[in-house]
């Protein structure tokens, strides 16, 4: 036969000034299987929860439920008390009255329907609860880290200096991630390798921590606590206990070519055949020299629909301009693209004239038509679509050119456009 | 008869001279020609290439060949009116002909000396049609002293420049001259700067000239960047000679050996006839070692921009050349003295340069009495936009904007009214009703809040926007700001977005004088021209159009009829018969009706495209 305690808080006001406990409490009191039925003020208090033991001792409980606030405050208070007075704490339930009730609702008439709701729940919850007893199990003291950026590392680190075992697996040759490949952090814009080297250092060098790199989780299996992961360790061929880093051995590769790690160190190994004749042909028009690079750079443009990285690599090395300065270039001028063009160039003339007799509205049409903004390419690569500032052929105006068809167009006409060249 | 250009190389003035003397003689001047315009717009959008095939192919089918010219030349300037083909030597002008009409014309015209009636060109104000060209009202009150000569040449034949006097100027200063009077007579000439900056070229090139350092440039700037202005294209197809023999006499007027031209990336066909006359020019001994047998030495290289207005800017241009992103560098110390790759360097407009032979060869006293005090010399003006005749023109300083627009331009299109007329590219300013009378000339236009500029001359009638247009410059200006300073690059971004409300109605009375502080802000803190002229089309177009700012901001209105967000179009119950043209053509298909019943356009669907306006026969969509 249950025998169940309901203890109905005041909260001080949290709950009472919403929720009217005198009544949930009366009404609780009607609930078959309840014995006792009270409010207080603050049950989570030493009193509070005397009420509770001794409501046990003395009413035999076989269940208790306190309406209070969240399980997430107070629930460990209320069983340890239950269990102290000798009954089962996970017979002991808690009615969310307050972070689910008083709080969120402002009429008071409905908030004390809802409270008495949620108690009559918890109430008959509890009358169906079984006792449960917490067993230990012993947890193998060492712990898997999956990923060696610098999450990773760090949780490496933190756990053995814990003093508990760490297994650190990351995919790449080296841990460090994208962090290594920054040159500042934000927001102390601290040099990122400086501080992240000598972590990478300690983990290696940690007695607790033991490092797998070129390595990948294979499988897990097992459960909390005691879980069992393969490892598969990649070929690497190097014995890692000899190698020093020099790199003599990538220089020395006879099929060196390694894009995931970097291009190749000749760019020269990145052209095909016929590639290199074109673009040394280019060359050969204006120098190989740097001030060449602009007018090399057109004609590329010009014979491959855009700028290759390969053979913007092959230029920097071929006219001594850094990289970082011929991708300055190729972004600055407008001539250029770094993504391949479709087969038809559409260039909307967007000059004052053209603009003054009406030239977006023919440019919102080309949008909604192609269904691209300018400085794409349809998705079939059949049209690229930009906008120039003045073709010069003003009298023509609005002005659209199709590879080195010149139209003058209205709005109504784009659709006929597109469709010869289709 | 129309060789390619190829002849024997000059060893000597005289040999040259001879050469020309005997060529103009050769040359009956009623001889009898077909001129048929070739210019970027004509070519490409007009296929003027076929017109030129079927006269040819005419000709020959009457056994004409011999005795009647086909020629092919650069822009004609009456764009509006392209492809036009003149009939020498009466100067019969044909416009807007099409491959079909060619027989006729060959027929009648050519063989017979006759018009033909119907395809002439029809006046407009009077109705009547106009046999000749030098009738042509577009044409009369014009002074092309430098354009004029595109219609006398084929411009890939060097032989054709020779003939109408080319060249004789050069020979003249290296026969005759000293580097310092040449440049006495640049000064006296009183010859300012055509790309905008206006500046004394005689100055420039002295200082240049003074310059310490062995090594110098001449550079020609062909980036022409500002939108709605194509003079310098033109020349440089039509008459490409007339630019080199400029720069010719330039380098020997300051003392230097190399030269560039700078093109636009835009211009393929400017490249490719200032190409051809490079090496037929080095062909002839006229450029290249040993000019002329004097031992002058002197080569041109063409460097393409790669789309990027900042590289009209002369400091940015020359880092292009140098191969460098195109970012200008403060002028402290001028391109005079430390210009490409730090080297004396002179720089002028296409234009400027092809005013060079015509000084030389008429005298400086002749050119500055054209004009007026401080700008003398003609200019030629890209005259575009609403106007009903658009086209290049070429008029001396001095002449009112009420001519060029009404007289020359031949008035607003569609007989609407005229609102401002924009100079000087993004750099300037517009010109409202009120000034129409002000006279074309470097001072007063600045006076007025807008520049000379390069020569782009937009017309602008009731149904432009003035905020639009202040928006659209300066939308120009920060995509093509190169970034450098912060007050251009961010401020410029402002200006954007704080227009770009107004014209969705989302701006405020605070916004124009926020406006106006952050156009001071970018003048003062730029280095290069492109900051410095940025707040021009906004304060411009507050001066003299504030009413319409307001509307936009107090009233939500659009007077124009332009800013999308503020308008509506509806159609007009009177006036629609319920054809179902424009229900068809929408594209979102937002307008609802049943055929003979009056139409209607239903607001939350319609993106205000104007597609229906354009194809209603009858007037009756309604923006408003």
């Amino acid at each position: 036969m249950a025998r169940i305690g309901v203890f109905v808080c005041w909260c001080g006001a949290n709950i009472a000034s919403t929720v009217d406990v005198k009544r949930v409490a009366e009404a609780s009191a009607g609930i078959p299987g309840v014995v006792r039925s009270v409010e207080y003020k603050y049950m989570c208090s030493d009193p509070g929860q005397e009420m509770i033991r001794e409501a046990i001792r003395e009413r035999k409980l076989t269940g208790v439920v306190v309406a209070a606030c969240s399980p997430r405050m107070h629930e460990v208070t209320f069983r340890r008390a239950a269990r102290e007075a000798g009954l089962n704490p996970y017979l002991l339930e808690m009615a969310n009255i307050r972070e689910q009730c008083s709080w969120v609702h402002p009429d008071r008439k409905e908030a004390t329907l809802k409270a008495i709701d949620l108690v009559r729940l918890m109430v008959e919850k509890v009358k169906r609860n079984t006792p449960l007893y917490e067993i230990r199990v012993p947890v193998t003291q060492r712990c898997l880290v999956i990923g060696g950026g610098i999450a990773g590392i760090q949780t490496a680190l933190d756990i053995a200096e814990g003093g508990k075992e760490v297994v650190l697996v990351e995919k790449d040759p080296s841990i460090g991630g994208h962090m290594a490949q920054l040159s500042e952090t934000f927001p102390t814009l601290d040099c990122s390798q400086c501080i992240l080297t000598p972590k990478m250092v300690e983990v290696r060098q940690h007695s607790k921590i033991k490092l797998y790199t070129y390595s990948e989780v294979e499988e897990v299996s097992g459960y909390v606590g005691n879980f069992k992961v393969k490892i598969k360790k990649k070929a690497r061929s190097v014995d890692l206990e000899k190698c020093t880093g020099c790199g003599e051995c990538m220089n020395a590769c006879l099929t060196r070519n390694q894009p995931e790690i970097r291009p190749p160190k000749d760019a020269r190994d990145g052209l095909t055949a016929e590639e290199m004749e074109v673009v040394e042909e280019f060359i050969a028009r204006y120098g190989a020299e740097p001030s060449s690079l602009i007018q090399v750079l057109q004609d590329v443009n010009l014979r491959f629909r855009y700028l290759p990285e390969n053979i913007l690599r092959y230029l920097a090395q071929r006219l001594g301009v850094s990289l970082p300065k011929v991708y300055h270039v190729a972004t600055f001028y407008t001539a250029f693209s770094l993504q391949p063009r479709g087969e038809h160039t559409i260039k909307v003339c967007l000059g004052t004239a053209c603009h003054a007799r009406g030239a977006p509205l023919v440019l919102a049409e080309m949008e909604r038509v192609l269904g691209i903004r300018p400085g794409h390419t349809t998705p079939d690569l059949k049209f690229s679509l930009e906008t120039v500032n003045c073709v010069g052929c003003c009298a023509l105006g609005p002005v659209v050119v199709v590879d080195n068809d010149y139209h003058s167009v209205k709005p109504s006409k784009v659709e006929a456009l597109l469709s010869r060249y289709q | 008869m129309n060789n390619d250009g190829k002849g024997k190389r000059f060893e000597s003035i005289g040999q040259f001279l001879a050469f020309q003397q005997e060529l103009i003689s050769s040359r009956d001047p009623k001889r009898r020609l077909v001129l048929v315009c070739r210019g970027t717009s004509c070519l490409y959008a007009n296929k003027s290439d076929r017109i030129v095939e079927a006269a040819k192919r005419e000709i020959e089918k009457r056994g004409m060949a011999g005795q009647v010219e086909v020629k092919a030349t650069g822009c004609l300037g009456f764009c509006e009116q392209g492809p036009i083909v003149l009939i020498r030597p009466q100067g019969i002008f044909y416009p807007r002909v099409k491959e079909k009409d060619v027989p006729r014309i060959v027929e009648e015209s050519v063989l017979q000396g006759r018009a033909v009636e119907e395809l002439l060109y029809t006046d407009p104000s009077t109705g009547t049609k106009v046999v000749y060209e030098g009738e042509i009202p577009f044409y009369r009150k014009q002074m092309p002293l430098v354009f004029g000569h595109n219609k006398e040449i084929d411009p890939k034949n060097i032989d054709d420049y020779i003939a109408i006097g080319g060249y004789k100027a050069l020979a003249r200063v290296l026969s005759e001259m000293t580097p310092e009077q040449v440049i006495d007579i640049v000064k006296a000439s009183g010859l300012r700067g055509r790309g905008g900056g206006g500046f004394p070229t005689g100055r420039k090139w002295e200082s240049c000239r003074k310059a310490k350092g062995e090594r110098k440039f001449v550079i020609c700037n062909a980036d022409e960047g500002d939108p709605g202005a194509y003079m310098d294209r033109s020349l440089l197809e039509g008459n490409p000679h007339s630019v080199l023999e400029g720069m010719i006499i330039g380098a020997f007027a300051i003392g230097c050996e190399e030269g560039f031209i700078y093109v636009r990336q835009e211009y393929p066909l400017a490249v490719e006839h200032f190409r051809m006359a490079l090496q037929q020019a080095e062909e002839r001994g006229l450029l290249g070692e040993n000019i002329l047998g004097t031992g002058m030495k002197f080569r041109v290289k063409i460097a393409r921009g790669g789309g990027a207005f900042v590289c009209g800017e002369s400091t940015a241009l020359m880092a292009s050349i140098e191969g460098k992103p195109g970012e200008p560098r403060a002028k402290h110390i001028h391109t005079v003295e430390r210009g490409l790759w730090d080297l004396p360097t002179n720089l002028n407009n296409v234009e400027t340069w092809a005013n060079v032979p015509l000084i030389i060869n008429r005298g400086a006293d002749w050119y500055a009495s054209l004009g007026t005090e401080k700008s003398k010399g003609t200019k030629i003006f890209s005259l575009v936009g609403k106007v009903n005749n658009t086209g290049l023109v070429e008029v001396p300083m001095g002449i009112t904007l009420r001519e060029i627009i009404y007289d020359i331009g031949g008035g607003i299109k569609e007989g609407k009214r005229f609102k401002a007329v924009q100079t000087g590219g993004p750099s300037g300013g517009c010109v409202p009703e009120s000034l129409i009378d002000l006279p074309v000339d470097f001072e007063r236009l600045t006076e007025a809040g807008s520049m000379m500029g390069s020569g782009g001359m937009i017309v602008m009638d009731e149904e432009n926007c003035m905020v639009d247009i202040a928006r659209y410059f300066t939308g120009f200006l920060k995509d093509e700001s190169c970034g450098k300073c912060t007050t251009c690059r961010e401020g410029l971004v402002q200006m954007y977005a704080i227009l770009t409300e107004i014209t969705e109605g989302k701006g405020t009375e605070e916004d124009l004088s926020t406006l106006e502080d952050l156009c001071w802000l970018i003048a003062e803190g730029s280095l290069c021209q492109l900051g410095g002229s940025a707040p021009n089309p906004v304060l411009s177009t507050l001066r003299y159009f504030r009413s319409e700012y307001e509307a936009h901001v107090r009233d939500k209105r659009c007077p124009a009829g332009v800013c999308k967000a503020l308008v509506r179009y509806y159609i007009d119950q009177d006036k629609c018969t319920g054809c179902t043209l424009c229900l068809k053509r929408c594209p979102q298909g937002a307008i609802e009706g049943e055929r003979k019943q009056v139409h209607r356009i239903v607001p939350e669907k319609c993106v205000k495209c104007g597609i229906c306006r354009e194809v209603c026969n009858f007037g009756a969509v309604v923006r408003e």
